[in-house]
């Protein structure tokens, strides 16, 4: 069961069009995994419809004639609404349902390259200052104990994993930054596929991770 | 200029957007149905000046604003088609055909680099048009790799690493365990990540 939503303050932000790219994007693909938080966002796109076109203030100077004469001589289009809901990816024998709104990079993922341990990562080109990644715990598999320069965004696309704070179930959708610190691991016979976006390396705090962080700005790109 | 048509922008409509959806619906469907232009005057006659009011509130420019409008009523026009009443209003509709056509606006006068455009957010008129554009990825450095280079450092280099790293040590238990001074374990670990730079730089 989904425990972690984005707030109705992120939900109404992305309703209007106001939340920033990526976050944006992973508002959207949990909604695609989660009914609730899809009909609030409904809700709040209704309610912005009918606030942001009220009545227009009068304003006669405004010739709008010309600009609805040019569009009638417009062809209209004839295509059919083909949105894919959703596509499989294939990994180690396993299948995985990617939600709709993250199909599109499917398509531009990179290679699964093995981390450390049970730990897998492909990459996103999502462009930008940001590093979005999927990866992928094999079972009893683990991230380093870490802490964030930057924001992380994870969003569960399936199976389910805990981080020594909460345990994290298929949809769930979180925000992490340097006030705190995790260890991701998974014990889920199927694993864990989770969606995650940086937007600064993060900073492993204990063991031999630590030798990598005088070089993540090499892992971050 | 447009004969037959009226424009109706002297009788501004004072109607709530859901008061006259039911109106709204079946004009949209007409045009949807026949292109019918006395149907899609109605919609513009309403809307147009609803939408020039938001967009000038959104991006605070005139010509922006004429720009987003024209954008959006062209949409409906032509798509009006994709317009489905048992999913929701007309104004609904087009204030999200607004909403995607101003987020995308605004990523490009922002020179936005990502890689994020509205219809993977809210697919309201999509005809499927994916990108078929194949990036090419950069080679990435994984933490496998740098195990393998981690492997190619001198044995007393890769002793003193081990021990912090691995084992978690302070350099001076270092020190104490290997018998060495304590400016050596600096040195040595100095060395060590400057190799294991060089070799992560030469691979980039």
């Amino acid at each position: 069961m989904i425990k972690f939503h984005p707030t109705n303050e992120q939900l109404s932000q992305f309703a209007d069009g106001l939340l920033g790219a990526t976050e944006a994007l992973m508002v959207s693909a949990h909604c695609d995994m989660c009914e609730r938080c899809m009909a609030k966002v409904e809700l709040y796109t209704d309610a912005s419809a009918e606030i942001a076109l009220p009545q227009s203030q009068d304003d006669d100077s405004v010739d709008f004639g010309s600009m609805m004469h040019n569009i009638m001589q417009e062809e209209p289009e004839e295509g059919i609404q083909l949105t894919p809901k959703s596509q499989i990816i294939e990994l180690d024998g396993r299948t995985f349902e990617i939600p709709r709104t993250l199909t599109r990079y499917t398509k531009s993922m990179g290679n699964w390259s093995r981390l450390v341990g049970k730990l897998w990562q492909a990459p996103v080109d999502i462009g930008g200052e940001t590093v979005a990644n999927f990866i992928y715990m094999e079972k009893g598999g683990s991230v380093p104990e870490h802490t964030h320069r930057g924001s992380e965004m994870t969003l569960v696309i399936n199976g389910e994993f805990s981080d020594g704070i909460a345990d994290y179930d298929s949809g769930d959708f979180m925000i992490m930054d340097c006030n705190n610190q995790h260890t991701p691991s998974t014990n889920a016979d199927e694993g864990c596929l989770v969606f995650s976006i940086v937007d600064k390396p993060l900073h492993f705090t204990s063991g031999w991770a630590r030798l990598i962080n005088p070089f993540s700005h090499l892992f971050f790109k | 200029m447009l004969i037959g048509i009226p424009l109706e922008n002297n009788k501004p409509d004072v109607r709530k957007p859901k008061d006259c959806a039911a109106e709204m619906s079946a004009y949209l469907d007409s045009v949807a149905k026949t292109r019918c232009k006395a149907s899609f005057a109605k919609i513009f006659g309403y809307f147009a000046p609803r939408l020039r009011s938001y967009a000038l509130k959104q991006m605070g420019n005139e010509a922006i604003a004429m720009e987003l409008v024209q954008d959006t009523m062209s949409n409906v026009w032509q798509k009006a088609h994709l317009f489905n009443s048992e999913k929701g209003s007309p104004s609904t509709w087009i204030f999200t055909i607004a909403r995607n056509i101003r987020f995308d606006m605004l990523r490009k006068l922002q020179n936005r680099k990502e890689d994020v455009c509205s219809d993977d957010l809210w697919p309201i008129l999509c005809e499927q048009t994916a990108d078929p554009k194949e990036t090419s990825l950069e080679e990435k450095i994984t933490l496998e790799q740098v195990g393998e280079l981690f492997n190619e450092l001198p044995l007393k280099q890769k002793a003193v690493i081990e021990a912090i790293y691995i084992d978690g040590k302070s350099q001076q238990e270092v020190a104490d365990e290997l018998c060495i001074p304590l400016g050596t374990v600096k040195s040595r670990t100095r060395l060590a990540l400057q190799r294991l730079k060089d070799m992560l730089a030469t691979h980039d």
